[in-house]
């Protein structure tokens, strides 16, 4: 019946055939497994371990609100959103919960087109979707979207403080500012894992040789900003280039007695969440750190400073003003003319007599000319102790030296120096001005500017001491001497300081260098001065205020924007006027 | 010789009467049964984790288990419904509806499906191949397992009667009807559903059922010819076939950075690093989406990262002694329909077991086929449930170690066969 060989059945030779494979697999097996299994581990190790870095989160920035710090720059987790054309399964659907949930996010015309497009397996759709809108998503559960977390700058208080801040471009890294200048300190350290991931890199809790090291988040860094003055110094800054329909304009606030930089605002200006849209570059730029230039006259304010701490001049000595002055082959004249005849110093300074400036340049040489000595003496308060030409250190990313020049240098003669009695002929940051009038008006004593008052340790402020000082850069007497001549060169020009309060004020209008020549057609107008009561200033002022092709003059353009915001001020301090 | 064979069991026949079954065969599946579902309890939340990430879904971490154990507990039912509650003469009526049902579903399905008249919400389709339909709150249905159980009854009924006709070697009555109907069942499951495992193992239940049934070597040989050739047209019309068979050619040097090889180069890596203990439960890292599929078909390789060496070839030895104690019914079976349903379900069993270890491990080309009672898949496991519970059924009528008399005269194991005692006993009416 069977006509197969008589010893083996048909059941056997199934049995055998079962047999023979599943010997085969055995030796399969064992040559996979305990011969080749090194070779195996090594490529599983290759393609499962991998190393992953988790991101420090960056340090966050404050204000101060009066005492409280508030913060300024903030983060956010945000979401990118993208689609998987290759899983999608119904692009309708998609597109309809994308569009009603995300549509402002999109940044795709056409959603249905690129995710029915499977040519690629990873499309954005949208970007900075917040988590709700993420979550009212995933409720769809639609097939083939996925979300990437990003963490974003977000600026609570808008365009408050933009160009002190900088802004953090989409590598993470800080642009302009204090987000450039502290980006190492802000940015903190991320953490490594060294960890065995699924397929998707997310790291399992499976295996040995897992490192996990862990991220050093960024610093919250607490500036010396105070929100409510940089809010005043902003609008009272828009409210006077309107008034004088200039076009740029800076303030800068600062404490007299520790350098801290209270409000730093220029204009035009922009929100840092919408850096991308920006189109001049310049707009990002901090003007009083960052763009050095000729202030003019109130520089005469440091002259006079010069003079008095050197005993070379009193508030009343007197010169025999002709509003002409002759240093070696050069004529300096007075831009008011007619104030003729023998003055006091303090009428020098109250009607901005170059003259008479130059005239305090002879008195510190021989009375007679700018020696070099008198150079010297000029060059060491200006630069070496009130910091003019010289970096301050402030915490603001591209802060430019400027140029004053040295009387070893072949330029730094008499005539040079004459024109720097007098504020041209040299190149210096609003910053370097204001830290150097501070100490005029504080007793004598140089801070260098900060923007920066402390960290966050948890919700504490813990406060730096960063400000280096050089006390006695001017005596006490020098100082109260120049702050009263100033305050008095102030109140010879308007009444319209609030009673009772001690403030004082230097206006400057310079020319503008055009290709090495001074041009007659632009001119940049910029007020110096301090406010407080009679025991001490409370703040330092500069304002600028500029615009192509136009005169701005100090008294009439940069002046009512000092006035303004000194005499908010007064009332934010709470100073009591005298009786 | 024939005669006198014949005559044993015309005598024998009456006088088997029904006794115990083999519970071996239970205990074998239970066992691999149980082994699945650790598997899945193991590495279904990290599948689980995969799809929801990659794809979006949103499955909770038990969602592989739980449908794994109702899956079981189908099977279960099937199992006990086919071995205690439908005897197998009412079962034998029902052969020829069911091989019907089978083939119209697989019409059916293909004609749902993606290629006419697309309706999704009823075909499942994946690349071209629609080989599910969709039921509502229960999942999905695979009709071309249903076919194999159909083919299963229907050609032991059919070569049974030509058995006893003494016409098995007929080209027309027998030979040419059963290459009919296994071209039919190609065309439904290989070219319109693209499943070429299925079909091997279609292929894999006849050719079982044509060896125990005494097909003339000869025709064997020209049939086992047709069928090469058949498989090789098969392979050369359909690139993924093309792919897969290169893949398998370049050997251990297909890497992971290619395609193609990509499958099974992770299933390698996962066999390859499990060594010989494996790297323990729940510390599988392939099946973290490294390996594609690895909770259905792959499971074998995860199986052999998870348990090692020594899982594997004890998994592989339950596997061997159950197809063994199957195959084992075979010579201690009366009727030719029992016996060619019992080599039915062992060539179904053994081939879904070979094919799919064989391609995990590189010996053969990649098909997508599951691993009985151990992938995932709930239709698979409920219609091989059901076979076991036939042959379950049919392991009472076994007689004793008849049919080794002539080959073993001297050493006729009485107990040899490992039915429980008293099976063994006859009755004398």
């Amino acid at each position: 019946m069977f006509s197969i060989p008589r010893h083996i059945t048909r059941s056997q030779l199934l049995a055998i055939l079962l047999t023979g494979a599943m010997v085969l697999i055995v030796f399969r097996l064992f040559y996979l497994q305990i011969i080749q299994h090194e070779y195996y581990v090594a490529l599983a190790t290759d393609e499962q371990v991998k190393r992953l870095e988790i991101p420090a989160n960056r340090g966050m920035i404050y204000a101060m609100d009066g005492d409280n710090p508030v913060p300024l720059v903030m983060n956010q987790q945000v979401y990118t959103l993208f689609a998987d054309p290759t899983v999608v399964d119904e692009p309708k659907k998609v597109d309809e919960a994308v569009r009603s949930v995300a549509g402002g996010n999109l940044v795709v015309e056409d959603v249905l087109s690129k995710i029915t497009d499977k040519s690629s397996q990873y499309k954005v759709l949208a970007k900075n979707v917040t988590l709700r809108q993420a979550e009212l998503i995933k409720e769809k559960k639609l097939k083939g979207i996925g979300f990437q977390r990003v963490s974003q700058r977000v600026y609570p208080e808008g365009e408050m403080a933009a160009q002190t801040l900088g802004f953090v471009n989409y590598e993470g890294k800080g642009q302009y500012g204090v987000e450039q200048e502290l980006n190492d300190r802000l940015t903190g350290k991320d953490g490594l894992l060294k960890s065995v991931t699924d397929v998707a890199n997310v790291p399992l809790s499976i295996g040995k040789d897992n490192i996990r090291e862990e991220p050093v988040d960024g610093d919250s860094v607490v500036l010396t900003i105070d929100r409510n003055i940089q809010a005043k110094a902003q609008e009272t800054l828009l409210a006077g280039l309107q008034r004088s329909g200039a076009t740029h304009g800076s303030v800068l606030v600062m404490d007299p007695n520790n350098g801290d930089v209270l409000a730093l605002a220029d204009f035009p200006t922009y929100n840092p969440s919408d850096f991308t849209t920006v189109t001049d570059e310049k707009v990002f730029r901090n003007v009083a750190t960052t763009e050095p230039y000729e202030p003019g006259s109130v520089l005469k304010t440091f002259t006079i400073a010069a003079g008095l701490d050197r005993n070379a001049i009193e508030p009343d000595s007197t010169f025999y003003n002709t509003d002409s002055i002759q240093v070696n082959d050069r004529t300096i004249t007075n831009a008011l003319k007619g104030v003729t005849g023998t003055v006091t110093m303090q009428t020098a300074l109250d009607n901005s007599l170059n003259t008479g400036m130059v005239t305090i340049a002879q008195r510190l040489g021989d009375g007679k000319e700018i020696t070099r000595g008198a150079r010297d003496t000029m060059y060491d308060y200006f630069h070496n102790r009130l910091g003019l030409g010289e970096r301050t250190g402030v915490q603001i990313a591209n802060e430019q030296p400027g140029i004053l020049i040295s009387p070893d240098d072949v330029q730094g003669n008499a005539v040079r120096y004459s024109n720097m009695a007098f504020g041209q002929g040299l190149d210096v940051t609003m910053m370097q001005v204001a830290a150097g009038f501070s100490a005029i008006v504080n007793g004598g004593t140089y801070y260098s500017p900060t923007v920066v008052a402390g960290h966050m340790d948890g919700s504490q402020l813990v406060r730096e001491q960063h400000a280096k000082e050089k006390k006695g850069v001017i005596s006490a007497e020098a100082s109260a001497q120049a702050k009263e001549m100033i305050h008095q060169a102030r109140t010879g020009y308007t009444s319209t300081d609030l009673p009772g309060y001690y403030v004082g004020g230097k206006t400057g209008t310079s020319q503008t260098l055009q290709d090495g020549e001074y041009i007659s057609t632009q001119t940049v107008g910029t007020y110096l001065g301090f406010g407080g009561d009679d025991s001490q200033s409370k703040y330092v002022i500069m304002v600028q205020v500029s615009g192509e092709n136009m005169n701005l003059e100090g008294n009439k353009h940069a002046m009512p924007i000092f006035t303004d915001l000194s005499n908010w001020l007064l009332g934010y301090y709470q100073l009591q006027p005298r009786a | 010789m024939r005669d006198s064979l014949r005559q044993v069991r015309n005598t024998t026949r009456t006088l088997v009467r029904r006794h115990n079954p083999d519970y071996k065969i239970m205990m074998y599946t239970t066992i691999l049964v149980l082994i699945g579902l650790i598997i899945i309890f193991a590495i279904g939340p990290q599948r689980a984790n995969v799809l929801n990430e990659s794809f979006g879904s949103d499955l909770s971490e038990m969602h592989f288990v739980i449908k794994q154990g109702a899956s079981v507990i189908m099977a279960i039912g099937s199992f006990i419904f086919f071995a205690f509650f439908v005897r197998i003469e009412q079962l034998k009526r029902f052969a020829k509806p069911l091989l019907y049902i089978g083939l119209g579903a697989s019409l059916l399905l293909f004609i749902l499906g993606d290629q006419m008249l697309k309706v999704d919400s009823v075909a499942q389709c994946a690349l071209g191949a629609c080989r599910w339909f969709i039921v509502p709150g229960l999942g999905t249905f695979q009709p071309s397992e249903l076919l194999k159980f159909g083919v299963l009854l229907f050609l032991a009924v059919f070569l049974a009667k030509r058995m006893k006709a003494g016409l098995i070697n007929s080209r027309d009555k027998t030979i040419i009807p059963v290459m009919v109907l296994m071209a039919i069942c190609a065309v439904f499951v290989i070219v319109l559903q693209k499943d070429l495992g299925t079909g091997i193992a279609l292929f894999a239940i006849a050719t079982s059922m044509l060896v125990v049934s005494g097909v003339d070597k000869k025709i064997g040989a020209v049939l086992l010819a047709l069928l090469l050739v058949g498989g090789l047209l098969m392979i050369i019309t359909a690139p993924h076939r093309i792919d897969r068979v290169t893949t398998f050619l370049k050997g251990d040097e297909a890497s992971v950075d290619d395609a193609s090889g990509y499958h099974i180069a992770q299933a390698k890596i996962a066999i390859g690093s499990g060594g010989f203990e494996g790297v323990g439960i729940g510390n599988s890292v392939q099946a973290a989406g490294y390996l594609p599929e690895a909770i259905n078909d792959s499971v074998f390789a995860i199986l052999g990262e998870t348990f090692g060496f020594v899982g594997l070839v004890f998994i592989l030895a339950i596997f061997y002694l159950l197809l063994m104690r199957i195959l084992h019914l075979v010579d201690l079976l009366e009727k030719p329909e029992h016996q060619l349903i019992v080599a039915g379900v062992f060539g179904w069993i053994a081939s879904h077991v070979i094919i799919n270890v064989a391609a995990m491990t590189g010996l053969m080309p990649l098909t997508g086929i599951t691993l009985p009672f151990l992938s995932f898949g709930g239709t698979s496991m409920l219609f091989i449930a059901a076979a076991l519970g036939v042959v379950f059924q049919i392991s009472r009528y076994t007689v004793h170690g008849i049919k080794r008399e002539e080959k073993y005269e001297n050493t006729r194991g009485r107990r040899g066969v490992g039915r429980p005692r008293y099976a063994s006993r006859r009755s004398t009416r």
